[in-house]
């Protein structure tokens, strides 16, 4: 189906531009412009309004709560188990969660989903649009990513338990220990010889030694994002910070060493020892820094809704709109290695774009309609 | 920078004497001299950019001494004024750890460094606790920086063995093995001999199994870090030097509460003690001998002593204090600075860059408006690498 947004406000390398028209085919932007001229299937009449690529969190666990549906809906983590990279997923999420409903109301398109943080290594990070009958339709990256968490929250997890690990020294040791095990299994298998008894274990962090995908670092205090990055370095592997609530306080480190931090949630109490630097300021002093941000509301920890309320937030602390847009929608792209197809509306790109009554940025505005690969939805 | 301390009487060569200026330069101390003058420009020979402005500190009336050093804490594993439920003094649930490290949960914010600094503390030994038989990994840090990288100086130094009351108590409440000092001994032998067959094992050809608890033992048994053995009782102590002979380890003994007790052999041994927490009270029965007289008996025997607040178990602004303590027992104060400075350098194996105001030392030193083992004298500069850091 071939749709054409007519007389819209197009935000276009961080601005807004009247009178533009976007047109829409077999699910990717054909045209931007003033002057498209085509028969469509669909025009749709903008009057004005504001066009904005489809938002991006980085950051979620969208779809493995089932949100109302307590314990028998939860698939959050396994919490009994320090070592688990072998979880995918997509074989806990569940496409007809709220929270998808709330993630498109709310503009987001695409997310990145992955276990929480209860154990030093939780799982595998899934790339997909928030849309579908089931979680492979919309499907770009089944393995993003493999989540290591650091800090309070895995070692209370395993201290409750009386288990190994219960501190700070024990989560990076473990980490350790299994990126040690793992680097051997991968250099075996390279090897003439190979693997014959394969584990499912290894198999599943032999992409990080490929290159192919980063260690996605739950950390919050300076600490623990210098033992991720310390950890990453050892066995040289690429790296993003998670949450980084104290990140903004060692912005010329991630700086120089190029890292990338997903911040955020940041509108929550502080609730844990390690959230006590938190600031609304942090991703403008990273981004002064020179450190790559996007904004995240780590759903359920915050309701996906508030996305641009973060944005808003950062605004309202120092951060130019402008900014402050790339950090839900182009820098997201960026650092999950997706911006060559979503973040911007630019011809080629998928057909991701919100219209919304008013700026994005004012949370009194609504987004009217999303479009996720062509496909519509209206509110 | 240069930095020129003039007059003031320093510690320097083993005793208190009035010098007439010392220079720091590029971190390291450049120059000492009895007499004052006028400094010495340094040579244009380079054409690089360097900064050669100078700032001089008249230090007449004050004490200037090496920066002290304490031997044995846990700093900011254990966060203060946060409380358990963020500690990260032990692995307690694992037995023998000793591929965990005190580095990976140093917390730089903590407020024991700035105690440190008005206590005159520039170096720390910062290793986890006694809960396990092998504990873990302990490093060497200055008191200074945003991230722990910009503190260290060792990351791994030693490797923490613990015997006595704490390791069985923690393991007995579990009701696990070892809950007897036999079974301590036990998994200590045990993972060393592991390690002793996995170095063997590990130069076969194509070997891609590594082990990270037997890899982390490797260094103890090629001698590149320290058994630090925790270790009261004398029985304790006798137990870690046999282990420490059995497998041809450099033995440093901590706590050594009851050395005194069996000096004669440890002199003999020429053995490398960290003595307190003395300040502390006598909480376990391993404690019930603790007296201030143990570091002076050692260190008549021939002993190397240093003396520790194993903070936070007395607080590290406290390490003079337990210095003039020892003072008030008989010690000389010559060695009770010596008990704080160069001895414990000498112990970490740091004895050519800390613990002295000599030329090509680092620059780390304290000056003091009075005795420093008066209690009222106050910390009122330190310097760590030349840069002022109070």
């Amino acid at each position: 189906m071939s749709i054409l947004f007519d007389n819209v406000r197009v935000y276009l390398g961080g601005a807004f531009f009247p009178g533009q028209k976007v047109l829409i085919e077999k699910g990717k932007i054909a045209a931007v412009g003033s002057k498209v001229l085509k028969a469509v299937d669909l025009t749709i009449d903008g009057q004005r309004k504001y066009l904005i690529p489809g938002l991006i969190d980085a950051h979620t666990h969208l779809g493995l709560d089932d949100h109302g549906y307590g314990c028998s809906g939860n698939d959050l983590a396994e919490q009994a188990q320090p070592i688990s990279p072998h979880l995918r997923p997509l074989d806990g999420i569940k496409m007809r969660d709220r929270g998808l409903d709330e993630a498109r109301r709310a503009g987001v398109t695409v997310c990145m989903v992955c276990p929480a943080p209860y154990a030093p290594i939780g799982g595998q990070c899934s790339i997909m649009k928030t849309y579908g009958n089931s979680a492979d339709v919309g499907l770009i990256f089944e393995q993003a990513g493999i989540l290591m968490s650091f800090g309070e929250q895995p070692k209370h997890n395993f201290k409750a338990q009386r288990k190994f690990p219960s501190s700070r020294m024990g989560l990076a040791a473990i980490i350790r220990e299994t990126l040690m095990k793992a680097q051997d299994y991968f250099e075996q298998k390279q090897s003439k010889k190979g693997v014959k008894e394969r584990l499912i274990q290894m198999e599943s962090m032999v992409p990080l030694f490929e290159g192919k995908i980063p260690i996605r670092a739950h950390a919050n205090r300076v600490e623990d994002i210098m033992t991720a990055i310390r950890l990453a370095e050892e066995f040289q592997l690429r790296i993003v910070i998670e949450h980084g609530a104290e990140a903004h306080l060692i912005a010329d480190i991630l700086a120089r060493k190029k890292i990338p931090v997903i911040v955020g949630p940041a509108i929550i109490p502080y609730r844990k020892t390690e959230l006590n630097e938190k600031t609304f300021d942090s991703a403008r002093i990273l981004m002064d820094a020179g450190v790559e941000v996007a904004l995240t509301c780590d759903y359920p920890g915050l309701s996906i809704e508030t996305l641009r309320v973060a944005a808003a937030m950062a605004v309202q602390y120092g951060l130019d709109e402008k900014r402050a847009m790339m950090c839900i929608t182009e820098t997201p792209a960026k650092i999950l290695g997706i911006d060559g197809r979503v973040g911007q509306i630019k011809k080629g790109h998928d057909a991701d774009v919100a219209l919304l009554s008013g700026h994005p940025l004012d949370i009194r505005s609504k987004i009217e309609m999303l479009v996720i690969d062509g496909e519509i939805f209206t509110f | 920078m240069r930095t020129i301390i003039e007059k003031g009487t320093f510690f320097f060569q083993g005793k208190f004497q009035q010098l007439g200026r010392l220079v720091m330069d590029n971190g390291k101390i450049s120059e000492v001299n009895f007499a004052s003058g006028k400094a010495k420009k340094p040579k244009a020979a380079t054409k690089e950019k360097s900064d050669t402005s100078e700032k001089i500190i008249n230090c007449d009336g004050k004490f200037v001494l090496p920066g002290f050093i304490d031997a044995h804490t846990h700093l900011s594993l254990e966060e203060e004024g946060i409380g358990y439920c963020d500690a990260d003094l032990n692995e307690s649930f694992g037995l023998a750890t000793p591929q965990i490290r005190a580095f990976d949960a140093l917390k730089m914010r903590d407020k024991g460094f700035k105690d440190a600094l008005s206590g005159g503390i520039t170096t720390c030994m910062v290793t986890p606790g006694s809960a396990n038989p092998i504990g873990g990994q302990a490093c060497i840090i200055k008191m200074r920086g945003n991230v722990a990288e910009d503190s260290v100086i060792k990351e791994s130094c030693g490797m923490k063995l613990a015997f006595g009351e704490n390791p069985k108590k923690n393991y007995g409440e579990q009701k696990q093995f070892p809950c007897t000092r036999m079974g301590t001994a036990a998994v200590i032998r045990e993972w060393l001999m592991k390690a002793q067959d996995y170095s063997k094992k590990k130069k076969m050809k194509d070997f891609k199994d590594r082990d990270i608890k037997l890899e982390s033992l490797l260094p103890l048994l090629e001698g590149k870090i320290q058994a630090r053995a925790h270790a009261h009782t004398a029985d304790d102590i006798i137990t870690a030097y046999r282990i420490a002979q059995e497998f041809n380890l450099d033995l440093v003994i901590d706590h050594c509460t009851e050395g005194h007790l069996i000096a004669k052999e440890l002199g003999r041994w020429k053995a490398k003690t960290v003595v307190g927490p003395t300040l502390s009270n006598r909480s376990k029965a391993e404690l019930r001998n603790k007296t201030f007289d143990t570091v002076k008996i050692l260190l008549d025997e021939g002993c190397l002593v240093a003396i520790t607040t194993d903070h936070p178990v007395i607080p590290i602004e406290a390490l003079s204090l337990s210095a003039s303590l020892c003072v008030r027992h008989g010690l000389e104060e010559e060695r009770a600075i010596k008990a704080i400075t160069e001895y414990p350098a000498a112990i970490l194996g740091l004895d050519k860059r800390l613990g002295k105001l000599e030329v090509g030392y680092d620059a780390d030193l304290v000056i003091w408006t009075g005795h420093p083992l008066d209690a009222r004298s106050v910390a009122e500069a330190v310097f760590i690498e030349g840069n002022r850091v109070l």
